[in-house]
């Protein structure tokens, strides 16, 4: 059940993580973070407010598309207007992060403040509906994985603005010169990205203990989900995130079971293994072993 | 005559300064010369504390026992009797313990560079932004292997080092401070000469253009490589120096944050490619990080969050700041000089031109010509 949730959320992470990568050509370091501020959307909403934690879903998804937009317009776009090279964005990227998650502590210390409450360690499990003898989050992380999928497939295929975006993805100066305003799809793109990271993150804590530092490891599953699936596709990255969903969840718990339970130490280290070998062995991921299957059945039949 | 607490800041700051300027050099001789990113110093410094208290304190325990003393079995539960015993063991054999530090920083420097081998091994392969990414995740491996895997480190609880300097009655940080600067002065003036030396030039014409050095037969990985290892050598060196200035270690001390980003910023603030600057940056920046943390309490007062979260408000806003309105930093990156050699003169030297022949074939007037020379040479500056 844990690792279908989390393989679920972590695909919504990867495909934004994915997207921002084939849009903008930098690795964004930002992205767990958006998911750090979803977690706290949800902490505002259900324990300070008292509301439902389902609510906190489109809140989170507007603030977090806000939060990209500002990122992108106020620093990506500066620097790359410079003529900031992938180096220099990616460590702007590691700034925001940095300040980010220096901002939610903050944050976090704030709440504690104010409520008297502990708001460092905490989840949300205890507000879920309950469906079938199942925790409603089950369902809705699996329904919302895949609604988005298909509504981003939809996007990206079917209306103008889905196409421009991926003529920008292929080649941006073609694309400005067929006329397409490729700041604009850009802006649109860190929306999404944004958005769909936040929502996941405010879905966090209704299944996983949170803390101001769940954003800081998510980005390392993040990244090694999106490579896994061949960072240039996001289907795969969906591929990517739920193999390495399922591998950092059932792989620890077999592992627990056979070695005893210090290994459960080291879930966290599954994802930073998997990035070095993917890049070390074949930086193409699933995808190109996907396609390396592909043509051997294809020859075995001609 | 002088506050007390003022020397001891002053110490600290020296300390700090000396550590810090060397690994921003080193990032230097990586970003800043050869256009390599590496984000992980911090894994570098890490491995080489982890030198000092996995190896050099077993080490230190088993000429202990030789010598007669009791040594406790448990590696981190006895751990304080154990140093505690080295230490007046120490205090009668000077030479021991010199020896003993020179070992550790030999240790470091060597192991640290096939250590960078072997860090490398993945990296090198990649380029710019995946070898950033490969990094980070060593960096977060590092860490997690040094809280959980107690052998090396004594994982959450962290193990004391003995103290090498115990035969000095006075501040042993003095010494350790002292000896820190020299280190940091001696790498200056080695990342100065190779810089200027044929290899030195080899590293900037890999981070201008790595496509032309492939084809001129120059092996850009092997290059990369080699300084891959040479700063993590000197990266390790440092880490080593830092255990003996805590006389602690704990994998917790070795973040990113610390190890990683504030370097950068140190880099970025004095200009990437030029080694003065990386002094200035350092000197600014760590004099404001030790300010801050020696009037702690005081700055305390204003803010309701502790202020290690205002410190990174601090990192990510001015690294922001400089990357967006000061790309080429404080002390901008500055033609090499080399003595002997003129650029003005070689580039007069380079065009030469006959006029009345040009003047003829072109039917161009002197004066475009010399217009045409002038933004030729000013290409070149640029460049």
């Amino acid at each position: 059940m844990s690792a279908i949730v989390y393989s679920s959320l972590l695909a919504m992470l990867c495909i934004g993580y994915t997207l921002t990568y084939i849009i903008s050509k930098i690795p964004n370091f930002a992205h767990g973070t958006y998911a750090g501020i979803g977690v706290y959307i949800a902490y505002t909403i259900t324990n300070t407010l008292g509301l439902n934690p389902y609510l906190s879903c489109p809140f989170g998804f507007i603030i977090g598309g806000i939060v990209g937009v500002i990122i992108y317009s106020l620093v990506v776009k500066t620097l790359k207007n410079m003529g900031g090279g992938a180096v220099v964005l990616t460590i702007s990227t590691l700034a925001i992060q940095i300040v980010m998650n220096a901002l939610i502590n903050i944050y976090a210390t704030f709440l504690r403040m104010r409520s008297g409450n502990w708001a460092y360690m905490f989840f949300l499990k205890m507000h879920d509906f309950k469906l079938f003898g199942y925790q409603g989050i089950i369902y809705v992380s699996t329904i919302l994985c895949i609604s988005i999928v298909i509504l981003l497939h939809f996007f990206l295929n079917k209306t103008k603005m889905g196409v421009a975006m991926r003529c920008t993805a292929e080649d941006p100066n073609l694309a400005e010169i067929l006329g397409i305003n490729s700041d604009r799809i850009q802006l649109m793109a860190w929306f999404i990205t944004g958005g769909i990271a936040t929502l996941a993150g405010t879905l966090f804590p209704l299944w996983f203990e949170s803390s101001p530092t769940t954003g800081d490891r998510l980005i390392n599953a993040c990244m090694a989900g999106s490579l896994l699936g061949g960072i240039n596709n996001i289907y795969g990255a969906i591929i990517g995130a739920f193999i390495l969903g399922m591998a950092e969840i059932l792989g620890t718990t077999w592992l627990m079971y056979t070695f005893g339970t210090g290994v459960g130490e080291y879930r966290y280290i599954i994802p930073l293994v998997a990035v070095i070998i993917v890049l070390f062995v074949q930086p193409e991921g699933v995808p190109w072993l996907l396609n390396k299957i592909k043509t051997r059945i294809k020859g075995s039949e001609e | 005559l002088v506050d007390a607490s003022l020397v001891r800041a002053a110490i600290d700051i020296a300390m700090f300064f000396g550590l810090y300027v060397t690994i921003a050099m080193a990032l230097n001789f990586q970003y800043g010369n050869a256009g390599v990113p590496n984000m992980g110093s911090a894994v570098s410094v890490a491995f080489g504390a982890y030198v000092v208290s996995g190896i050099c304190l077993r080490l230190m325990y088993v000429i202990g026992m030789k010598a007669g003393i009791e040594i406790g079995p448990d590696y981190v539960y006895d751990n304080l009797v154990n140093v505690a015993n080295m230490n007046t063991y120490f205090s009668k054999h000077p030479l021991l313990g010199i020896a003993l530090f020179l070992f550790a920083m030999t240790m470091g420097l060597v192991l640290g560079t096939l250590f960078g081998y072997v860090v490398s091994l993945p990296a090198i392969r990649l380029r710019s932004t995946y070898l950033m990414i490969t990094m980070i995740a060593m960096s977060e491996a590092s860490q997690i292997i040094g809280r959980n895997y107690v052998p090396i480190s004594g994982g959450t609880l962290g193990v004391r080092i003995p103290n090498v300097f115990a035969f000095y009655s006075g501040d042993r940080s003095l010494l350790l401070a002292i000896i820190t600067l020299a280190v940091g002065l001696v790498s200056f003036f080695v990342f100065k000469n190779m810089l200027n030396s044929p290899y030195g030039r080899l590293m900037r014409s890999l981070r201008e253009n790595e496509v032309t050095l492939n084809s001129v037969g120059k092996n850009a990985i092997g290059i990369r490589r080699n300084i891959l290892m040479f700063s993590s050598g000197i990266t390790s060196l440092i880490g080593v120096l830092l255990v003996f200035y805590f006389s602690f270690s704990t994998a917790t001390n070795y973040t990113m944050s610390n190890f990683t980003y504030w370097p950068w910023l140190m880099l970025m603030v004095g200009g990437p490619g030029n080694n003065t600057g990386t002094f200035l940056g350092a000197f600014l920046v760590i004099a404001m990080r030790r300010l801050i943390t020696i009037y702690k309490w005081e700055i305390n007062q204003f803010f309701w969050f502790p202020i290690a979260f205002l410190e990174q408000v601090i990192l990510g806003v001015v690294l922001l700041v400089i990357l967006m309105f000061k790309p080429e930093g404080l002390i901008p990156e500055k033609a090499l000089h080399i003595r002997g050699i003129d650029y003005n003169k070689i580039i007069e030297e380079d065009i030469r031109i006959d006029w009345k022949q040009e003047k003829k074939r072109a039917g161009e007037s002197k004066q475009g010509i010399m217009d045409k020379i002038k933004s030729v040479i000013k290409i070149t500056h640029k460049n």
